[in-house]
């Protein structure tokens, strides 16, 4: 009985293995048979699990054969006369192949058989490139269930080297599509998105509120310095076009220090690349009038900048807020510049004011806070003294295209705090009710970097709510999500009300954001362990829900590369850095020279033009452009942003007056700089870590 | 005492170079020697069949191969490898003493020229070696010969066409003085290296070096930045990079530990 038992087993495994070799027997021969679509097949499978291809990509490149399937098809029914023979083509082609392959004639058969062999196998590689990746995602596939992992890692690094080799091929990424996208870099992977090569951002995405998060060095200015060159060229087409307002930049860099300055050059190089007919540093080297505001608003934004005290101290806010307010809005209209306030927070100067007649409550007012102007004067001349002459003016947001205003939150923090609010203000102000110089209102992107450090005296999410209700856009980043506001509260709101996305860079800690990018459903399969080190084929399946961002796969990501969550979904992208021209005019170097050389000549720093209205040109001899205005001109676009060949979009035509020409030469002490040596550094060093 | 990888070499012979070949056998020549990896890179091969190439240099006499230190075997050529090179250098392995340095310099070397730049310009490294040879026995005590210079020529499609750059690959940390002095040489310099003392330094003439590019490890990194400091205007003209990965030596096995210490982030 045992013996017989034991003689079915061997009955059945030699039938079992006698099954599998004429299976593998009836495969070969297919394959062999249809050797022209197995070679194409095989080949495109291999280069896209070489290049990190998606499987879609194969099916493309199938659907793109096909004019020359029709071609081929057509050519046959005109040669035959019988739309037999075009059904039959292929049928005859694959004979023909064979005879000439047996006669010795590869060329010729390669040639009868391609127009049939090459969409059918490129179908069939896609096809068997999908089931590779389906296996491996749901973990059946491979020797083992470690094999996923290692697969997945293994085309990932395949991925991020196509990727690269995309941003290094010259010409391959402009700066902005066609159809008016900004372009990031070069995809990686996507998940949940529609996968490309190139990243492309609409440009709506950049007119609302985005996120962006990256550790020290990870590559985050560069992505920042992209996405705003994008967002200007793409504006100032727009505009060109009619399509748009012209578009206003202004960026808020609240940790200063040098490093701020050298990004402020940086930004001014790329911008003026991009398209920007000028670029003002605040306030090293271009000031704005904090007295422009409307009066209420002057009135409140003078009172937010002092700081203030609870209980008792209340009774003093009072006082001053109403001695503040006598001052500003005193009959005579407001004050002109911080002297002209100061000398008003005098009894003696608001008595003669509001002596006019029918200010007799004000003059009481006046009155009876007499003892209190001796400590308000005191209060706001330490405050002016500390805040410097930025925002003593002239000049306002309508003078430049982008504005790179410097906080040193590092530094000096109660008086970034304290400019910061100011800034707001005014960008607020001008936003609402100071149309530029041809009546139209502007395009305004707000990026603040770091804004929690000076966030005390404006919280960020108002600044949000503000800015949403303004119509600007606000981009915030952060080094980390802690940095991104005071507490989770404030942090949470700012990403859920990222409507234009997230970007995020390397961080320690992403799970808070990786999760505002939601999960997927994926297949969790497991496998039978037979014996180390063998897996079964065999187990169960389940569903299980996955991050779309993995944490891990953030964690790992290299410089320059960066992901993209918006709306469920997320692309990873090697960013494309940007390289602007040589600095047409000197830096804060130039900048001192011309305006040491003003003083020497006794003219102020800025003057206001005849039509009165506040301007940042300055009036040097002969009238010459502002040290911190770069005219963006043909040459400077042509010189291009991308010196790997990419060709920038034409710099469309900007309406209005041009600004007023310089003629006056150039500050005395300026040397011709060497060339930029650091796109060159970077590709054979790798990028420098900025701040 | 050094003993050379493999068995006794076969008699000379002459054997077909490849264009390969010579290319690796002239960087080999112009670094003093390089690793085995290295010379993969260079020929642009896996190491076991940069390792192959290297037998056959071995056997056609063209050069030697040993482990010289921890990490993968060096290759260096012999007299008659050199001579086939058309090089006047003489022959000796790379000394124990500056391993490391070699391969730094190597590794820069690799690194620049990977860059699409680089091979778009035409550029031209000229290696210490090549520089010490042109001195001769003149090098002063204190005279400093950079590790080597990257030439642009003129009319390249480069914005800095033309100039002339002094490498230095600074793995450990020297006194910020000696530093200074250092750059101040390299970038006052009129003359090329080899020239008569009288051309050496003149002033009117242009700076033999442009700029002065420094790659440095993270130890010696803040010694050069304060040392660029110190120079004033002439700062800009000193660029100071990280070195370019794999330019480390695998740290020496310690016979006590009884264990391979690895660098973080090395792969093998």
């Amino acid at each position: 009985m045992i013996s017989r038992y034991v003689s079915l087993l061997a009955v059945r495994a030699a039938a079992r293995g006698a099954l599998r070799l004429i299976r593998l027997a009836i495969g070969a021969a297919l394959i062999v048979a249809a050797a022209p679509v197995s070679l194409v097949a095989a080949g495109s499978a291999t280069a896209a699990w070489l290049r990190g291809w998606p499987p879609g990509r194969l099916y493309r490149a199938a659907a793109y054969c096909a004019p020359m399937v029709i071609a081929w098809l057509v050519a046959t029914a005109l040669a035959t006369r019988s739309w037999r023979s075009v059904a039959t083509a292929p049928y005859l082609a694959w004979l023909a192949m064979w005879h000439h392959a047996a006669a010795g004639s590869y060329p010729a058969a390669a040639a009868v058989i391609a127009p049939a062999a090459i969409p059918l196998g490129l179908l069939a590689g896609g096809l068997a490139w999908s089931y590779r990746i389906r296996s491996m995602e749901t973990g059946s596939g491979g020797l083992s269930p470690g094999s996923a992992v290692t697969f997945d890692l293994r085309q990932w690094r395949h991925q991020v080297r196509s990727a690269r080799a995309l941003i290094a091929a010259p010409g391959s990424l402009p700066l902005t599509t066609q159809n008016g996208h900004v372009v990031a870099g070069a995809v990686i992977r996507t998940i949940g998105h529609q996968g490309d090569r190139i990243a492309a951002i609409p440009y709506p995405r950049m007119r609302s509120h985005q996120v962006v998060v990256g550790t020290t060095g990870t590559g985050k200015t560069t992505l920042l310095l992209r996405l705003w060159a994008g967002f200007m060229a793409t504006a100032l087409r727009r505009h060109a076009a009619g399509a748009g307002r012209p578009p206003l930049l202004v960026v808020l860099d609240c940790k200063g220090g040098a490093d701020a300055r050298r990004i402020a050059d940086r930004a001014r190089r790329v911008l003026r690349a991009a398209g920007a007919r000028s670029t003002a540093i605040w306030p090293d080297e271009a000031s704005l009038s904090l007295w422009t505001l409307p009066p209420r608003q002057l009135t409140t934004t003078l009172l937010d900048l002092i700081e203030h005290g609870t209980g008792a101290a209340a009774y003093y806010a009072d006082v001053m807020e109403a001695v503040v307010a006598l001052a500003v809005e005193a009959p005579c209209g407001p004050p002109a510049s911080a002297a002209d306030f100061l000398a008003r927070l005098d009894p003696g100067w608001l008595t003669l004011a509001y002596s006019s007649g029918g200010y007799d409550s004000d003059l009481a007012l006046v009155r009876s806070a007499a003892r209190q102007f001796g400590d308000i004067a005191l209060r706001y001349r330490t405050l002016f003294r500390r805040l410097g002459s930025g925002l003593d003016g002239p000049g306002g947001f309508a003078d430049a295209d982008a504005w790179y205003c410097i906080l040193e939150g590092t530094a000096e923090i109660s008086v970034a705090e304290g400019q910061a609010r100011a800034l707001v203000d005014l960008l607020a102000s001008y936003a609402t009710g100071q149309p530029d110089g041809s009546g139209q209102a502007r395009e305004i992107l707000l990026a603040v970097d770091e804004f929690s450090a000076v966030s005390r005296r404006l919280p960020i999410w108002q600044l949000y709510e503000r800015a949403r209700s303004l119509g600007l856009a606000v981009q915030v980043s952060a080094q980390s999500w802690q940095g991104l506001a005071a507490d989770d509260d404030e942090r949470y709101r700012i990403a859920a009300s990222a409507d234009g996305g997230i970007w995020l860079l390397r961080t320690p800690h992403p799970e808070p954001v990786t999760g505002l990018a939601g999960t997927r459903k994926l297949v969790d399969t497991t496998r039978r362990l037979l014996g180390v080190p063998l897996w079964a084929h065999q187990g169960t399946s389940r569903i299980r829900e996955a991050p779309v961002a993995d944490p891990a796969l953030i964690r790992s990501l290299d410089v320059g590369q960066v992901a993209y969550i918006y709306r469920g979904g997320v692309t990873f992208i090697q960013v494309k850095r940007l390289i602007g021209g040589p600095a047409a005019l000197a830096g804060p170097t130039g900048a001192t020279a011309a305006r040491e050389s003003r003083r020497a000549h006794g003219q102020p720093a800025v003057a206001r033009p005849a039509d009165g209205r506040a301007s940042t040109v300055p009036p040097a001899p002969g009238g010459s452009a502002p040290a911190w205005v770069t005219h963006g001109d043909a040459s400077a676009v042509s010189a291009a942003h991308d010196r790997s060949g990419a060709v920038p979009p034409d710099p469309p035509p900007r309406p209005g007056p041009p600004t007023p020409a310089a003629s006056v030469p150039a500050a005395s002490g300026q040397r011709n700089p060497l060339p930029d040596v650091s796109e060159l550094l970077d590709e054979a060093f790798g990028a420098e870590a900025g701040p | 005492m050094i003993r050379a990888e493999g068995t006794a070499a076969p008699p000379a012979g002459g054997g077909n170079l490849a264009g390969r070949d010579i290319a690796g056998l002239l960087f080999t020549a112009e670094m003093y020697g390089v690793q085995v990896d290295q010379l993969a890179a260079v020929l642009g091969v896996s190491e076991s069949r940069a390792r192959a190439i290297a037998a056959r240099w071995r056997r056609q006499r063209h050069a030697e191969s040993a482990r010289l230190g921890p990490g993968p075997p060096w290759i260096w050529l012999t007299r008659a490898g050199l001579a086939g090179c058309g090089l006047p250098y003489a022959p000796a392995p790379p000394a124990l003493s500056r391993l490391a340095h070699i391969r730094a310099v190597a590794a820069v070397r690799l690194a620049l020229e990977s860059a699409s730049g680089y091979h778009a310009a035409g550029a031209y490294w000229r290696s210490e070696r090549r520089l010490r040879a042109r001195v001769g026995g003149r090098v002063g005590l204190r005279a400093h010969l950079p590790d080597g210079e990257v030439h642009w020529p003129d009319g390249a499609p480069v914005a800095w066409a033309g100039e002339c750059w002094a490498i230095e690959a600074e793995l450990t940390r020297k006194t910020v003085g000696r530093t200074t002095a250092i750059m101040q040489e390299l970038l006052s310099r009129t003359g090329d290296y080899g020239c008569p003392a009288a051309d050496v330094l003149v002033p009117g003439r242009p700076p033999r070096h442009a700029r002065v590019l420094y790659l440095c490890s993270a130890a010696a990194r803040p010694t050069v930045a304060r040392a660029r400091e110190a120079l004033g205007g002439a700062a800009a003209r000193i660029e100071i990079r990280a070195l370019p990965p794999g330019a480390a030596m695998e740290p020496a096995v310690r016979p006590a530990a009884g264990r391979t210490a690895r660098q973080p982030g090395t792969t093998r």
